[in-house]
C-alpha cells in the first residue's frame, strides 16, 4: 500500500534521512521506533509532503506521492496526526473536525463521518462548541485523531500519540488506535513508548541516525536482544 | 599584497578626487559630484548598522536631519562651520544614545518598523516646530563657493568610508557581523550584542550627522524638515542594498550607480527615476541578496573554479 | 469647552472606523502569511484614485463605485502577489517579515512615483452633491458622508467576520493563521490561502481608500502615514480579531482628535506614532506573535 524506496531527506543543508526504505501493507499496523532525533518524524513528514525527499521514491496505492502536491495527498487517503496533536486551539472542536474533512472527497460525507468519529470519541460530541484550546491533553489528542479520521483515511499515521499523557490515558488512546485499525484503517505509528508500540504492531522498523537498522514482527523485535537493551532497559 | 594594492588604489582615487576642482570648472558637474559624495556618506554610514550589524534602520534620516539642523543654526549664529558640524554629529550621537536601549529591545523587523516610526515622529515634529524655510543669509551667499562645499563633502565621505573600513576590520566589526548572523550564538560566544549594536548605531548616527552638516552648509534654501524626510532613509537603504550590504565598496557603488542612473534617465525618463530604482531594489532583495558586490563575488568564484579545474587538467 | 471637545471626539470616532478598515487588511495578510506589506498605504491610495477618476470621468457616485474599486484592487493584489510576494513564501518567518517589508518599500516608492507623475501632487477629494450635508444631534454635527462611511466600514468588517467564521474557505484561512503545517495536513492549499488573504487585504485597503477620498482627501504621498496608522491599529487591536481591530481604530482616531484638541492639529500623527512605539517597546512579542488560543 505504502512503499518508501531509498529516500534521502534534508533539513536545509543537513541530511536527516539516509536511504530509508520501508513498506506498509493494507490493513497492517506498523510501528516505527527509535531514539529521539533518529528521523521518525522526518520520515512521516516526507510522506505527507511537508518535507520533500531529495532522492528516492514514495508510492501509495500506485500513486507517486512525490508528484502529488501536499494538499492533494490527503485526498488520496493519507492522514497524519502530528506530535502533540496540534489542534487549532482558537477554533471550536466542531470547526477542527470540519477542517479535517476539508478535502473534496471527504467533504461530501462529513456529517456521516462525524457521527462515526463520535462513536469512537464520544467525549468530542460533548465538547463540540468549546474552543480546542480549552480541552485537556487527552481530549486534544482525541480531537487530533478524530480530525484526522474526518478525512476518511486509508492510511493513518500517528506521531507520538502518547506523548505527555497520563499512563491511564495512554492505554485508552492505544485502545482507540487499535479499534481504528480493526475498522480497516492501516496504521503507521511512531512511538517512544517502545514496549506498547511493539506489542500493538504487526510489524515494526527500528530507525537510528536516519537509517533503518532493524525490521521484524513486533513480537520478534520485543525479544531481540539489542532492542531490549537499547529501548526496554 | 592585496591589502597594499587596495590601499594604493584608495590613495590614487582620493588624490584624483582632491584634484578634481583644479580641472573641473563647470558648476553642474561639481554639484553632481557633491551629490555622489553625499550619498556615499549616507549609504556607507547606514551600512555600518544596517549592513555589518544587520539592524535594518529605517530612521536614518533622523540623524542626517539632526546634524543638518544643528549645524545650520550654529553656523548662521556665527560659529565656525567645522565646529558646528561636530556639534551636529554629537547631537546625532546624543539622540542615538537616547533611543538605543529601547530600540534594541526590538529585534529584526520590529526594530525596523520601530525606527521607521521614530523617523516619522522627528520628521513631523521638526515640521511643526520650524515651519519656515531656512535661507542662507546674504553675506554667506556672497561668499558662497562650490569648491569649498565639494571639499567638505569629500572630507565627510572619506571619513565615513575610512571609519567603516577600520571598524569592519576590527574585533568590534567581527562582533557586529556575529550579531548579524546569529545574535544568540554571538552572545553565547561572549559577544555583548547590545554593546555592539549600540556602537554601530552611534557611529552610524555620528557619520550621518556630519553628512547632514555638510548638507546644511551646501544647500542654499530648504525647509528644516526636508533632511528628516523618509526619502533620505529609503535612498540610503536602497543604495546599500543594490551595491551590496555589509561590504565597504557596496554602498559606494550603489551611490554612484544611483546618481549616474538618475542622470542617464534624465534624457527621457527622468521623472520615473524612483520607479526604476524601486524595481531594481525589489529585484535585488528577491534574487540577488548580495547586490552588485555579491554578483561580482559569484562571477569571480566561478572563474576561480574554472581556472582551478583547467590547472588540474594541464597538470595531471 | 465641552461641546467642541465632544464634537472632536465624534470626528475621532468617525475617522477611527476608517483606520480600523485600513488596518484589517494589513492584519489579515500579516496573520496568514507573515508578510508585512508596507505598501499597504499605497494600495489605499490607489483605491482612492480609482474612485476619484471614476467619479470625475464617468460621473459614477463614489459609494456606488466601491465594487469597481474592489475588483481593481483584487487585480492589482493578484499581480503584486504573483510577481513579488509569492517569491518570499519559502523563507523562514523572521526573514520573511524583513524581506516583505523591504520589497514593500520598493513597491511603495514605485507606486508613489507613478501616482505623482500620472496624477500630480495635488490633493484630491470627491465632492458630490450631498457632500455638504450633515445631521445635527444635541448640537453636534454629523456629516452625512462620514456617517455613510462609518456604516460601510462596519458592514465590510462584519462581512469579513462572517466569511472567516462561517465558510469553509474562511475557516481554512483561520486555520492557516494558527498553524500552517497542520492546515497543510488537512489538505488546505497554503499558497492559495496566502494569495486569497493577500488580495482580500488589498481589496479592503481599496475600499478604505475610496472612503478616504470621499470624506477627506488623497495625494500621492499619503501612503506611508496610512501604513503606519494601520500598523498602530494592528498593534492596538491584536492579531486576528476583527472587533479588536475596529476598536483599535477608534482608539487611534480618538487619541488623534484629543491630541488635536488639546495640543494642536499638527501633532495628531505624532501622538499615534508615540502610542505605537510605547506599545512596541513594552509588549514586543505580544503584538504580532500571540496565537488566539493561547490566551
Amino acid at each position: 500500500m505504502l512503499k518508501l524506496t531509498e529516500i534521502d531527506t534534508f533539513y536545509g543543508d543537513l541530511q536527516a534521512l539516509w536511504g530509508i526504505s520501508l513498506e506498509v501493507r493494507e490493513g497492517e499496523m506498523v510501528s516505527l521506533i527509535g531514539p529521539n532525533g533518529a528521523g521518525k518524524t522526518t520520515t512521516l513528514q516526507s510522506i505527507t509532503g511537508l518535507l520533500r525527499p531529495a532522492k528516492g521514491s514514495i508510492t501509495f496505492d500506485g500513486h507517486d506521492l512525490l508528484k502529488v502536491p501536499p494538499d492533494k495527498i490527503v485526498d488520496l487517503g493519507v492522514s497524519m496526526v502530528m506530535e502533540g496533536g496540534r489542534v487549532f486551539a482558537g477554533m471550536t472542536v466542531l470547526e477542527n473536525l470540519e477542517l479535517g474533512a476539508y478535502g473534496s472527497r471527504a467533504r461530501k460525507e462529513r456529517f456521516e463521518t462525524m457521527e462515526h468519529v463520535f462513536k469512537t470519541f464520544p467525549r468530542l460530541k460533548e465538547r463540540l462548541n468549546q474552543r480546542a484550546g480549552t480541552l485537556s491533553g487527552g481530549e486534544r489528542q482525541m480531537l487530533a485523531i478524530g480530525r484526522a479520521m474526518m478525512s476518511k483515511p486509508k492510511l493513518l499515521m500517528l506521531d507520538e500519540p502518547s506523548f505527555g499523557l497520563a499512563p491511564i490515558l495512554v492505554d485508552a488512546i492505544f485502545e482507540m488506535v487499535k479499534g481504528i485499525n480493526k475498522q480497516g484503517v492501516t496504521i503507521l505509528l511512531v512511538e517512544q513508548n517502545v514496549r506498547a508500540a511493539l506489542e500493538l504492531a504487526d510489524r515494526a522498523y527500528v530507525i537510528e541516525n536516519g537509517r533503518i537498522v532493524g525490521e521484524g514482527s513486533g513480537e520478534a523485535l520485543l525479544s531481540y536482544e539489542s532492542v531490549r537493551s537499547a529501548y526496554l532497559g | 599584497m592585496k591589502k597594499n594594492l587596495s590601499f594604493v588604489i584608495a590613495l590614487v582615487v582620493t588624490a584624483a578626487l582632491a584634484a578634481v576642482p583644479l580641472f573641473v570648472k563647470k558648476d553642474s558637474l561639481l554639484t553632481y559630484l557633491c551629490m555622489i559624495l553625499l550619498y556615499v556618506s549616507l549609504a556607507s554610514s547606514w551600512n555600518i548598522l544596517g549592513g555589518y550589524t544587520g539592524q535594518v534602520n529605517l530612521g536614518h534620516s533622523a540623524f542626517f536631519g539632526l546634524g543638518a539642523i544643528a549645524t545650520r543654526l550654529l553656523w548662521f549664529a556665527g560659529w565656525n562651520i567645522l565646529l558646528a558640524m561636530l556639534v551636529g554629529g554629537l547631537l546625532a550621537i546624543a539622540f542615538a544614545l537616547l533611543i538605543g536601549s529601547p530600540a534594541f529591545k526590538l529585534r529584526g523587523a520590529y526594530f525596523t518598523i520601530g525606527t521607521l516610526a521614530l523617523g516619522q515622529i522627528l520628521y513631523a515634529t521638526v515640521g511643526n516646530l520650524f515651519p519656515q524655510i531656512s535661507s542662507m543669509p546674504v553675506q554667506d551667499l556672497i561668499s558662497y563657493t562650490l569648491v569649498t562645499r565639494y571639499y567638505l563633502f569629500l572630507a565627510v565621505a572619506l571619513i565615513t568610508v575610512l571609519a567603516a573600513t577600520l571598524v569592519a576590520n576590527s574585533r568590534w566589526g567581527l562582533g557586529m557581523m556575529a550579531v548579524r548572523e546569529q545574535e544568540d550564538a554571538a552572545e553565547s560566544l561572549g559577544v555583548n550584542a547590545f554593546q555592539h549594536k549600540l556602537l554601530a548605531l552611534v557611529l552610524s548616527a555620528f557619520l550621518a550627522g556630519l553628512a547632514g552638516g555638510a548638507f546644511a552648509f551646501f544647500q542654499i534654501g530648504y525647509y528644516p524638515q526636508y533632511p528628516f524626510s523618509p526619502i533620505w532613509t529609503l535612498d540610503s537603504t536602497m543604495m546599500a542594498y543594490i551595491g551590496g550590504t555589509g561590504t565597504i565598496l557596496g554602498p559606494i557603488i550603489g551611490a554612484i550607480f544611483f546618481v549616474v542612473l538618475k542622470e542617464v534617465l534624465s534624457l527621457n525618463l527622468a521623472e520615473f527615476h524612483p520607479t526604476v530604482f524601486g524595481i531594481l531594489f525589489i529585484l535585488v532583495v528577491l534574487f540577488l541578496p548580495g547586490g552588485f558586490m555579491g554578483l561580482w563575488k559569484r562571477i569571480k568564484d566561478k572563474q576561480q573554479k574554472k581556472r582551478e579545474s583547467m590547472a588540474e587538467l594541464s597538470h595531471p | 469647552m465641552l461641546q467642541p471637545l465632544a464634537q472632536n471626539i465624534i470626528y475621532g470616532i468617525l475617522i477611527g472606523a476608517l483606520y480600523g478598515l485600513a488596518a484589517v487588511g494589513l492584519s489579515l495578510v500579516f496573520g496568514v502569511s507573515k508578510f508585512l506589506n508596507v505598501s499597504h498605504g499605497e494600495l489605499l491610495m490607489l483605491g482612492g484614485y480609482a474612485s476619484f477618476w471614476v467619479f470625475k470621468l464617468l460621473k459614477i457616485d463614489p459609494f456606488l463605485s466601491i465594487p469597481l474599486t474592489i475588483i481593481f484592487l483584487l487585480l492589482i493584489g493578484f499581480i503584486f502577489y504573483r510577481l513579488i510576494f509569492s517569491r518570499l513564501i519559502k523563507l523562514e518567518v523572521e526573514k520573511k517579515i524583513q524581506n516583505s517589508l523591504l520589497v514593500g518599500f520598493g513597491l511603495s516608492t514605485i507606486l508613489q512615483n507613478v501616482a505623482l507623475r500620472l496624477w500630480t501632487a495635488d490633493d484630491r477629494s470627491i465632492t458630490t452633491a450631498y457632500s455638504g450635508l450633515s445631521f445635527e444631534l444635541a448640537g453636534l454635527r454629523l456629516p452625512a458622508v462620514r456617517l455613510i462611511s462609518l456604516a460601510i466600514s462596519v458592514v465590510a468588517l462584519i462581512s469579513l467576520q462572517i466569511f472567516l467564521k462561517k465558510t469553509f474557505t474562511g475557516k481554512a484561512i483561520r486555520a492557516t493563521v494558527e498553524d500552517w503545517q497542520s492546515a497543510s495536513l488537512m489538505g488546505i492549499n497554503i499558497h492559495r490561502v496566502y494569495l486569497l488573504a493577500f488580495v482580500i487585504g488589498c481589496a479592503l485597503a481599496g475600499v478604505a481608500g475610496t472612503l478616504v477620498s470621499i470624506c477627506y482627501s488623497i495625494d500621492p504621498s499619503m501612503g506611508l502615514n496610512w501604513t503606519l496608522k494601520s500598523m498602530v491599529v494592528m498593534v492596538l487591536g491584536g492579531l486576528g480579531s476583527m472587533i479588536g481591530t475596529f476598536v483599535g481604530g477608534i482608539i487611534l482616531g480618538v487619541t488623534e482628535s484629543a491630541t488635536a484638541f488639546f495640543i494642536g492639529g499638527n501633532y495628531r500623527l505624532i501622538a499615534g506614532l508615540l502610542l505605537f512605539l510605547i506599545i512596541l517597546i513594552f509588549r514586543p512579542q505580544g503584538l504580532f506573535g500571540t496565537k488566539e488560543g493561547d490566551r
